[in-house]
């Protein structure tokens, strides 16, 4: 089942394109990372998606409601953390979690456990009797992720879910970002890599209001993988230089200093086979190794290339 | 209007905390217990202050007076109170991204609109009551007796006009989202109507007539002004609606 899909969404601001045709389909059950720069389109997106935002063309379905302002079936199914989350300041993070519950029309007694519940998942219950005033930016935050998952929402919107949080605040969210795909589909905008790289099934790649590309993080990570050998010898390793400049599956061979010691880096064409047939190389021309590992690019290396070869187009 | 209920609770229990209950409140009270005190002190204040040998004769104050100076300083003062107090219940949402919290709940627009509308325009017409009260006890007390079904009509019109003033700013409120914009333009469409409302004829049927019409209930003129009556409750539903229109088509 698709819980998010959108068909030539696109809004425009006069001559500047906020988003561009996007074509997307998110499945259900599934943290959903949606990658950009600022700037990118990711907050239009979001808009857009939650009705909040009017698109110049195209259409969209979320939870299986077309989206439209003011679609009131859609707004019970779905939650939403804005970016920078706003409460009324006067009332106390109790209270607004309770405002929250009547909106959504739920039983009294629903209310009182589910915001307790929630309060104690945000870490919130000490100064839940506290005016919202003055909250810190990531109580702020936390109480924002606490009225999104009132409703229990099916597809759930969070737009830079851990930018106010530190270090341990984010490490939470994202593990409870994790616990809710069992109930929920997340869709989180972000230009956090390592957070991506720790929840998401899949990601979007968005740049200058246009879709990239959309995959799974491992197909992401297969596409661009340019895996590098880094080696180390006891010997002297230049010689070798020129044996595997011949290799038709390495390139890019280079030595560096590092430390004292000579470190070899070259880059596997075909992966597979260069990890099979590298070692057998190596003990091949008599050299005694000292380090030999092979790295995997990063999910930032992928976004920086993507970004990279977007703008040399 | 769905979710009209729990908006509205937020909306009064807002009025409370953030004071402007008490606000409202006290203006009015003030004015409604100072106008007949006053009135009928005035004599003393002159001569208290000194009046250089100058014979200045004031002939003793009438129920009617007073009633008539407090019904025209509340309804004038009101005016202001009430672009001051509304001009940034949307746009100030709108700015600070509590639109997009609440709105993002199973709400309609008309239910945010509709809610606050309500609970300000009782913000109003408790102080209103409450203001009314007392300025009567004191004219009686201290001045005369007076007319209170007469006296209780001519509030019920300058609420009306209130209430109608609450309306046009909440209107403009949603087109802006800066609310000194949104005042602004209310209030100059304010004063624009009560300038229409003084032409002769023409003028009858704008809601400034109200404060008149109030007036005249007092003096015992017999002249009415109700299409002035059902324009402003006509005006006052076309605000509200423009209000919850604009919000819908507009980018939160």
């Amino acid at each position: 089942m698709t819980a998010i899909k959108t068909v030539g969404l696109s809004k425009y601001y006069g001559n500047v394109k906020a988003l561009d045709k996007l074509d997307l389909e998110v499945p259900e059950n599934v943290v959903f990372g949606f990658l950009g720069p600022n700037g990118a389109g990711k907050t239009t997106t979001v808009k857009l998606l939650t009705g909040f935002s009017h698109p110049t063309h195209g259409s969209a379905q979320v939870a299986g409601e077309t989206v439209a302002g003011g679609n009131i079936r859609l707004q019970s199914k779905i939650g939403l953390l804005p970016d920078v989350p706003a409460f009324y300041d006067w009332m106390n993070g109790r209270e607004f979690l309770k405002f929250v519950g009547e909106l959504h029309r739920l039983p009294v007694t629903d209310i009182k456990k589910r915001s307790e519940e929630l309060l104690e998942t945000v870490d919130l219950k000490k100064a839940a009797n506290r005016r919202i005033g003055g909250y810190s930016r990531g109580m702020r935050q936390r109480l924002g992720i606490a009225q999104a998952l009132m409703n229990n929402p099916s597809v759930l919107f969070m737009d830079e879910p851990t930018s106010a949080l530190d270090p341990i605040g984010r490490r939470e969210v994202l593990e409870l970002i994790s616990r809710l795909r069992q109930s929920a589909t997340i869709f989180m905008s972000t230009h956090i890599l390592s957070d991506v790289e720790r929840v998401c099934d899949m990601v979007g790649v968005i740049d200058k209001g246009r879709l990239i590309t959309v995959s799974t993080v491992s197909a992401l990570r297969k596409k661009y993988a340019r895996a590098i050998f880094e080696i180390e010898f006891m010997e002297n390793a230049t010689p070798f230089m020129e044996t595997l400049k011949k290799v038709p599956w390495l390139a890019d061979p280079t030595i560096t200093v590092e430390q004292g010691n000579p470190v070899l880096r070259v880059r596997a064409l075909d992966v597979d086979f260069a990890r099979r047939e590298f070692p057998k190389l190596i003990t091949g021309n008599g050299l005694t190794l000292m380090r030999y590992e092979m790295s995997a690019p990063s999910l930032e290396d992928i976004f920086v290339e993507i970004m990279n070869s977007e703008n040399s187009r | 209007m769905t979710g009209l209920m729990a908006l509205l609770k937020k909306e009064i229990l807002e009025q409370w905390r953030t004071y402007k209950l008490l606000i409202v409140g006290g203006i009015f009270l003030f004015f409604g217990i100072t106008t007949p005190l006053m009135l009928k002190y005035l004599p003393q204040i002159i001569e208290l202050a000194g009046s250089s040998g100058m014979e200045i004769n004031i002939p003793p104050p009438t129920a009617v007076e007073s009633l008539v100076e407090y019904a025209g300083t509340v309804g004038q003062l009101g005016v202001l109170i009430a672009v001051l107090m509304m001009m940034g219940s949307i746009a100030n949402e709108l700015r600070h991204g509590t639109a997009v919290m609440t709105l993002s709940k199973p709400v309609s627009r008309a239910a945010f609109v509709n809610a606050k509308f309500i609970a300000s325009s009782l913000t109003f017409l408790v102080s209103l009551i409450l203001a009314s009260v007392f300025c009567y006890g004191y004219t009686v007390w201290l001045i005369g007796d007076a007319d209170i079904m007469a006296f209780a009509g001519q509030n019920l019109l300058v609420g009306m006009f209130l209430v109608f003033c609450l309306a046009i700013t909440l209107l403009f409120s949603s087109l802006f989202k800066n609310s000194l914009a949104g005042g602004g333009i209310a209030f100059a469409v304010l004063v624009g109507q009560a300038g229409l409302s003084a032409i002769p004829r023409f003028g009858d049927y704008f809601p400034g007539k109200l404060l008149n019409w109030g007036n005249v209930l007092l003096t015992s003129d017999s002249k009415s002004y109700w299409w002035a009556l059902i324009i402003t409750v006509a005006l006052i539903a076309l605000c509200l609606y423009l209000a919850q229109y604009f919000l819908s088509k507009r980018d939160i």
